[in-house]
């Protein structure tokens, strides 16, 4: 059922202001790591710039979306799920940016690998990258959604992407021996599937907000290794 | 001393039972059940007509004064009824005190505003009227605002001193509880927090169930929060489950500004 429409019109507006923000950094973020991709497999330096340019913005709007969550809480002093919605957007926005962070660490390092031999086995890495893009995308779709079902299917793929990454490092690592003239280029691929990983988690913790807003559950945390 | 016969406060010390009232024939609350802990704020909001103030003013009987009113069910403060037929009025409320929205006090002295409660009672010994009212002032946070001037007509007070006073007079009798019925809302901002601070002050020796429109007010002051709409109780909760998780959609459209 649609949730019923605030009464005061500005506060409505605000607040959906604040969430069309979260999510245009979250489209800019996907195109930006889909320019590293491309920057990275069809080895195009200009793909690689862009993305660093792009962050920018994913910067300036990471701003204003806390200038806009302040702001509702100075002016409106949200309660209940208005409360819970302003948090939410506002550390999902953080975590958009820090996952922006990560594709310009993928750009840089894909702009050295353009610079050098390509590297046998490259497009091991591929996987990784469709795995992390489709995670991405459905932790947002949950928050645009407020869709705590699909929020909960992040917490495994994590671990899934989390095993990628370790078999991927091993694989690499194993033609080491046999490609010395590529060492520096499969450490720096290496490096690319780390900032993957790192983009899953981020992933992960958005989708943690967003059961928290829409069911009020805390799943941060949780199933953490048992100590030795 | 109240309150000194137990040190652990009780959950259920005003205990309001399948309560129902009626104004003639209109019936304005139906078949509340709750407890009020004590030494806690119980704030009720509810939007206007919803019966929180009804129901406040039912816990020292003050509907008593108005005409064609009948109740069911029961409201038990301390294990007895305060319908109990051996019960008389005028010591419920002295048991039971009130500070009404707009400060009301009397055209006389601070000193004698604070010692009008005793003096009704009878009481006119000079050392405890002067420790009553030093104990009240300091009490409603007004001593060192009043202790110069305690011979000066009350109504030379600012309103939110004036509040403070009513407070203290409510205090002086040291009931065992403290109705407010929207405090602060003829107060400006500052003379609202000290009412504020005040109520957490209070909280220590008292059990305070206030209503507010202000639901910040709420949040801020009580301890526990109910809801009433149409008469009803919707909800009672801890104030920040309720404000934060609301069980209750009809609470979460209140709170949140989505209702009507």
């Amino acid at each position: 059922m649609e949730p019923k429409r605030h009464i005061l019109t500005s506060f409505e507006s605000a607040l959906e202001n604040l969430r069309k923000d979260v999510l245009m950094m979250s489209s800019l973020f996907q195109r930006s790591l889909e320019n590293a991709r491309k920057g990275l497999f069809d080895r195009d330096e200009d793909w690689c710039n862009t993305v660093i340019v792009d962050d920018e913005e994913i910067d300036s709007l990471e701003i204003q979306v806390d200038t806009e969550g302040m702001e509702i809480m100075l002016r409106y002093h949200p309660v209940a799920s208005d409360l819970r919605n302003v948090i939410s957007a506002m550390k999902t926005s953080v975590n958009i940016e820090r996952a922006a962070d990560q594709a310009v660490g993928i750009a840089r390092r894909a702009r050295k690998l353009c610079a050098v031999q390509a590297i046998p086995d490259s497009s091991r890495i591929q996987p990784m990258f469709q795995h992390t893009m489709a995670m991405f995308a459905d932790a947002m779709k949950a928050y645009a959604d407020g869709d705590p079902a699909l929020s909960e299917t992040l917490k495994p793929r994590d671990k899934e992407l989390d095993e990628m990454n370790r078999n991927f490092a091993e694989s690499i690592t194993s033609l080491m021996p046999t490609n010395p003239d590529s060492i520096r280029g499969m450490l720096e691929l290496i490096f690319v599937a780390r900032c993957l990983e790192r983009i899953g988690d981020l992933a992960k913790n958005i989708a943690e907000d967003t059961i928290y807003a829409v069911s009020v559950k805390d799943i941060r945390h949780t199933n953490q290794a048992q100590p030795r | 001393m109240i309150n000194n016969d137990s040190t652990e406060p009780r959950p259920d010390f005003i205990s309001i039972r399948n309560f129902s009232f009626f104004y003639g024939k209109k019936q304005a609350l139906f078949d509340i059940s709750m407890d009020i802990p004590e030494r806690q704020v119980t704030a009720f909001i509810g939007p206007s007509g919803c019966g929180k103030s009804t129901l406040l003013r039912n816990l020292n009987r003050m509907n008593d004064l108005i005409d064609d009113i009948h109740h069911e069910g029961d409201i038990v403060i301390h294990n007895k009824s305060i319908y109990d037929p051996h019960i008389e009025v005028i010591s419920l409320r002295k048991r039971v005190g009130m500070v009404f929205q707009k400060s009301n006090p009397f055209p006389k002295s601070i000193y004698e505003n604070v010692v009008y409660p005793l003096r009704v009672a009878g009481q006119n010994k000079k050392s405890i009227l002067d420790e009553t009212v030093e104990r009240s002032l300091k009490g409603a946070a007004l001593w060192d605002e009043a202790k110069d001037r305690l011979h000066e007509s009350a109504l030379s007070l600012s309103g939110g001193q004036m509040q403070r006073l009513c407070i203290a007079r409510a205090i002086a009798n040291r009931p065992e509880i403290l109705l407010m019925d929207e405090p602060c809302s003829a107060l400006d901002p500052i003379a609202t927090v000290k009412v504020e601070e005040l109520i957490r002050e209070l909280k220590e020796e008292f059990t305070i169930v206030i209503v507010t429109h202000n639901m910040q007010q709420a949040t801020r002051c009580s301890d526990r929060t109910a809801f009433f709409y149409l008469g009803k109780l919707i909800e009672l909760d801890d104030t920040q489950k309720l404000f934060s998780n609301p069980a209750s959609k009809q609470t979460e459209d209140y709170i949140t500004g989505r209702f009507g």
